[in-house]
């Protein structure tokens, strides 16, 4: 018996009432920004505008000065902050279009990485990791097995009983990336995440990400570090005024704001 | 970690703010169980007057021995009436003087001493059979008076509602006090707990997911602060009923008890409702994270 191309596509095994299995979906770009405009001063708008289309497992750096809106962008796709115009599609969905309630879902889907960390400092590395598995409801000794699994991908293996708060920057780093990776999230957000890190630190950390990059996830990397854009041959995207250049030659060759 | 095991925890590592909190709403319950264990005791009191089923029917001086004889006839065959005793006016005197031991008391002469009847009548018989008996009985020839002891029964009842109503005054003040005691508690620890609520929203916990271990300390707070509040009166009931038993069953006619079960385990529930909803509303006003 042999099998087509559309059976070995992936299925999901449940759909909800009334949704129909398409699977053109797949196919379709993972996030797509169409005129996004936001504003915290209405004289000084952060995002002019901006329009992006980004594919699955692409790994782009998103560089730009401080204040450019690289984290604002972050903080729209994780649905922190609402677009004041036009809209961000994640997966064919429109996120400022999200009810209150779906916000979680979504963000369930995404992994995001601070360049703060943002651990929880009295916690365990393990309970920090296993949160996002918690909040889904697995059972202790299923997050206790997934969480080991990742630990060991982050180069922290047995040091789950360790509390956060004495762990080095590199290794809080680690930490953050496995708790943002541990539930398997189809995009992988990164907030000037070698931002606290010394040169040597921040590339083993883009090294971590290329990694996790390599198993499909798509990874949207924020950082004003330009020495790491120049090592690794990854698409940039250049925020500027509020709008977004594409430099898949490197910065090098851009001659932005020249125009 | 269930809400229960991240609310366990929570605890564990602000066991300072939560005795603290624990020990604010215990004493604003110290102040609802006092005021419940008055008025039950009143109750009781106010139920064994009424059941009393005493009646004095106090004769005339120089009333014939057939006509008392035949009034006592008449009331062992009234429906209710378990006893009738003639107390004459010595008697009287001997039992007064000697209840009392007052000197004036034993100054008097007999004559200052009514002779009477003493009906007992069942303790299940109505107030209104013995006030029927009564009215029955005061125009009766030979017959002086009738005590029914009603009014101390009136008396009981309206210091029974002064009671009730002092007890629902302090509820609401209990009320006041435990929502504001508790709300500030949430208030507190969420501050202390930003960063854990920030990340729990990060990684996608639901509103309800975040909210539960806080919901829960809120209810163990006034779960425990109400249980503080029936242990430390509960001790005080014991030292008291202790020390003046005898002279209260005396004053009283009845034996003082404790709160039923009952109450105390509703007041628990109470405390528990109290806290959880106290905390429900500091974290609608409080939890603030994108």
């Amino acid at each position: 018996m042999a099998f087509g191309p559309s059976d070995l596509a992936f299925r999901p095994t449940t759909l909800r009432r009334g949704q129909r299995f398409d699977p053109s979906a797949a196919d379709r770009p993972i996030l797509v920004f169409e005129g996004v405009q936001k504003a915290y001063r209405a004289d000084s708008p952060v995002l002019r505008g901006f329009s992006l289309v980004i594919q699955r497992g692409e790994f782009v750096f998103v560089t730009g000065p401080s204040g450019a809106g690289k984290s604002t962008l972050l903080r729209l796709l994780h649905a922190a902050e609402h677009v004041d115009d036009g809209r961000i599609l994640f997966l064919g969905r429109e996120i400022g279009r999200l009810t209150p309630d779906s916000v979680p879902f979504l963000r369930r889907n995404i992994g995001v990485v601070f360049q703060d960390f943002k651990l929880i400092e009295n916690f365990s590395v393990l309970e920090n990791v296993g949160l996002p598995l918690q909040v889904l409801g697995l059972s202790e000794h299923a997050v206790r097995n997934r969480v080991g699994e990742v630990l060991e991908r982050v180069g922290l293996g047995g040091r789950g009983m360790e509390r956060a708060a004495v762990l080095s920057g590199g290794e809080k780093q680690r930490v953050a990336i496995a708790r943002a990776i541990v539930s398997e999230p189809a995009l992988l957000l990164a907030d000037e995440p070698t931002g606290n890190l010394d040169p040597q630190l921040a590339v083993d950390i883009l090294g971590l990400f290329e990694d996790i990059h390599a198993t499909g996830v798509t990874v949207l990397f924020a950082t004003h570090d330009r020495s790491l854009l120049d090592i690794r041959p990854h698409r940039v995207v250049v925020l500027d005024e509020g709008r977004a250049f594409d430099v898949p030659q490197g910065l090098d060759n851009a001659n932005l704001g020249a125009a | 970690m269930n809400a229960l095991a991240r609310a366990v925890r929570a605890m564990k590592s602000d066991l300072e703010v939560h005795l603290l909190s624990v020990f604010s709403v215990g004493v604003a319950f110290v102040c609802l169980v006092t005021a419940l264990l008055v008025v039950v005791n009143v109750q009781h009191v106010q139920n064994r007057w009424q059941q009393l089923g005493k009646l004095s029917v106090y004769l005339q001086n120089n009333v014939a021995q057939d006509r008392v004889a035949e009034l006592e006839r008449a009331l062992r065959a009234t429906e209710g009436v378990s006893a009738v005793r003639f107390v004459s006016k010595q008697a009287a005197r001997r039992e007064l003087v000697n209840e009392h031991n007052d000197e004036t008391l034993a100054a008097l002469p007999d004559e200052a001493f009514p002779a009477s009847l003493e009906i007992d009548m069942a303790d299940t018989t109505p107030l209104d059979v013995r006030e029927r008996v009564a009215d029955q009985l005061r125009p009766l020839p030979g017959v002086e008076g009738v005590e029914t002891y009603a009014h101390w029964s009136s008396k009981m009842t309206s210091v029974f509602s002064g009671g009730i109503t002092a007890a629902l005054a302090l509820t609401l003040l209990v009320l006041g006090a435990v929502i504001s005691v508790v709300s500030s508690t949430v208030r507190m620890v969420l501050q202390k707990r930003h960063a854990e609520v920030e990340v729990l929203k990060l990684v996608g916990a639901t509103d309800g997911y975040v909210r539960g271990p806080f919901i829960i300390e809120g209810a163990v707070q006034g779960t425990f602060g109400a249980l503080f509040a029936l242990c430390v009166v509960g001790a005080l009931f014991a030292f008291l009923r202790g020390t003046f038993e005898t002279y209260l069953t005396t004053l009283l006619g009845v034996r003082i008890s404790f709160l039923p079960w009952t109450m105390s385990a509703g007041l628990l529930l109470v405390g528990a409702t109290l806290g959880a909803g106290a905390a429900y509303v500091s974290l609608r006003k409080h939890l603030v994270v994108s």
